[in-house]
């Protein structure tokens, strides 16, 4: 199983690490260079960590464990209004990408209310497209706990809900962090950066036992190959001004290209000696027609 | 909690020298939001010398604005009349203006209409009040202001409980 590791440290003999992760078949997945900094989001064989630790620490580098690393996350706020926006949504969704998660902020059109409380179809779908969803709900027990439900008990991906009350669990959802409700200014204290870390690492838990359950029938080939593949053979991937332009999902990618125009090129990557369109579902995304690719499991095949 | 947010809401606004009273009511499981404000009236002064008590100081003036209401105004102009590097904000509502004396400061006029408090509290409200309570009630009295928002049709009751609700200066 791959070990997902956040590496920080400076530019200066980083080739190094390069040339280690190619000859133990490891993986880059993003790559942050900033003046001399560097930050690389890392894919290890397990086994292997202990010999990149080693080559860090000769490097002056910092290793830290991000699970969150090539998955896409869902930060879903009751609506787009001041009342939810940009606070907390965007502290929660700003702490899951330094666990290495992409983030998304949808705010739903009728999430609000106890009674008008709506999520439509569209809706359903669009987070659906995501590995993991974070609901930032509000302040009130009665209302998280009896009226809220309908906002994700029937999500096919895993969901953690945040609010404000403490509380064990909700129905429906894998996990609750409590202590972070509705906020009007940026988590500046140290009790909130705790609960802002609390929710990044209960979501590194269900991502982890996520990939666990996925090695019971594992895919068919690994996204991170997917992606390599598709570096290659589409340059105009990578092109794109969109942050992560392939983004690594648990179960495939998104390709940030137009899929009418580039569907068939994706169809056509071949992925250790096979036809990408064969080893996976490729669809449009509701989220600007962008490519998803979706790898199929072993089992499929046999 | 909603203090917090009422607190912070009060300070985006810069509605702190305004507001004397603030006072509210939760019941989700009803649900009921009930928010009473006690607000000082704007005077209707538009000129610097009517809305802030002026000193002479060394090379130049130092002005102490009586609310925090007017001070964006306040600073905007005398942005604009004297030039950023002439106009120092000190305090919260302390400004020094250099090599300006009193006299020229007094009939400055900061804002062509005198500032409307009574839409800021309603502002004030609307942020505070949780956005699924969207059926509202506002009760008008001079200087109170009681918002009253639910999600089913207003009762009489609610507002009721609006009027009797007691604010601390």
């Amino acid at each position: 199983m791959l070990k997902y590791i956040i590496f920080e440290g400076g530019l200066y003999k980083h080739e190094i690490l390069e040339e280690f992760l190619e000859d133990i078949g490891g993986f880059i997945v993003q790559r942050v260079s900033v003046s001399l900094d560097l930050i690389l989001n890392l894919a290890v064989p397990e086994e292997e960590v202990q010999r990149l630790n080693d080559i860090a620490v000769g490097l002056k580098g910092k290793l830290k464990e991000a699970p969150l690393i090539g998955t896409e996350v869902a930060v879903v706020a009751p609506t787009l209004s001041r009342h939810h926006l940009p606070h907390p949504s965007c502290d929660v969704a700003e702490n899951l990408r330094r666990y290495g998660a992409k983030t998304n902020i949808i705010g739903l059109a009728r999430g609000v209310g106890q009674k008008i409380v709506n999520r439509s179809t569209r809706e359903k779908e669009l987070i659906e497209e995501h590995d993991l969803a974070v609901f930032t709900l509000g302040n009130f027990e009665h209302c998280l706990k009896e009226a809220k439900l309908p906002l994700f008990k029937d999500l096919s991906i895993p969901v953690i809900v945040t609010g404000g009350p403490y509380f064990n669990g909700l129905p429906g959802a894998q996990g609750y962090v409590g202590g972070i409700g509705r906020f009007p200014e940026r988590a500046r204290t140290g009790d909130l950066i705790e609960r802002l870390n609390a929710v990044s690492e209960l979501s590194g838990k269900v991502v982890e036992q996520r990939r666990r359950e996925l090695d019971l029938d594992p895919l068919i080939v690994n996204p991170i190959v997917v992606k390599e593949e598709v570096e290659r053979q589409v340059p105009e991937a990578e092109e794109g001004l969109s942050p992560n332009p392939i983004t690594l999902k648990v179960e495939g990618v998104r390709i940030k290209l137009p899929y009418d125009e580039y569907h068939e090129k994706v169809e056509g990557i071949k992925v250790e000696g096979r036809r990408l369109g064969d080893i996976a579902n490729i669809s449009k995304s509701l989220m600007r027609d962008y490519i998803l690719v979706r790898v199929l499991p072993e089992s499929m095949f046999k | 909690m909603y203090e917090y947010i009422a607190k912070k809401t009060l300070e985006d606004l810069a509605l702190g020298g305004s507001v004397t009273g603030l006072k509210m009511c939760m019941r989700s499981e009803i649900p009921l939001f009930i928010i009473k404000i006690k607000f000082r009236e704007a005077m209707g002064k538009n000129a610097l010398g009517g809305l802030a008590n002026i000193e002479e100081r060394e090379n130049g003036s130092k002005i102490t604005l009586e609310s925090e209401i007017d001070l964006g105004d306040a600073l905007k102009t005398l942005w604009s009349t004297f030039g950023r590097d002439k106009v120092e904000q000190s305090g919260r509502t302390d400004i020094i203006v250099s090599g300006v004396a009193p006299k020229d400061l007094r009939d400055l006029k900061i804002r062509d209409k005198a500032i409307d408090v009574p839409a800021r509290i309603n502002e004030l409200a609307a942020r505070i009040i949780p956005e699924g309570l969207r059926v509202r009630s506002i009760i008008r009295e001079p200087g109170v202001m009681t918002f009253i928002a639910a999600e089913d049709p207003m009762r009489e009751e609610w507002k009721d409980m609006g009027r009797k609700l007691e604010v601390d200066e």
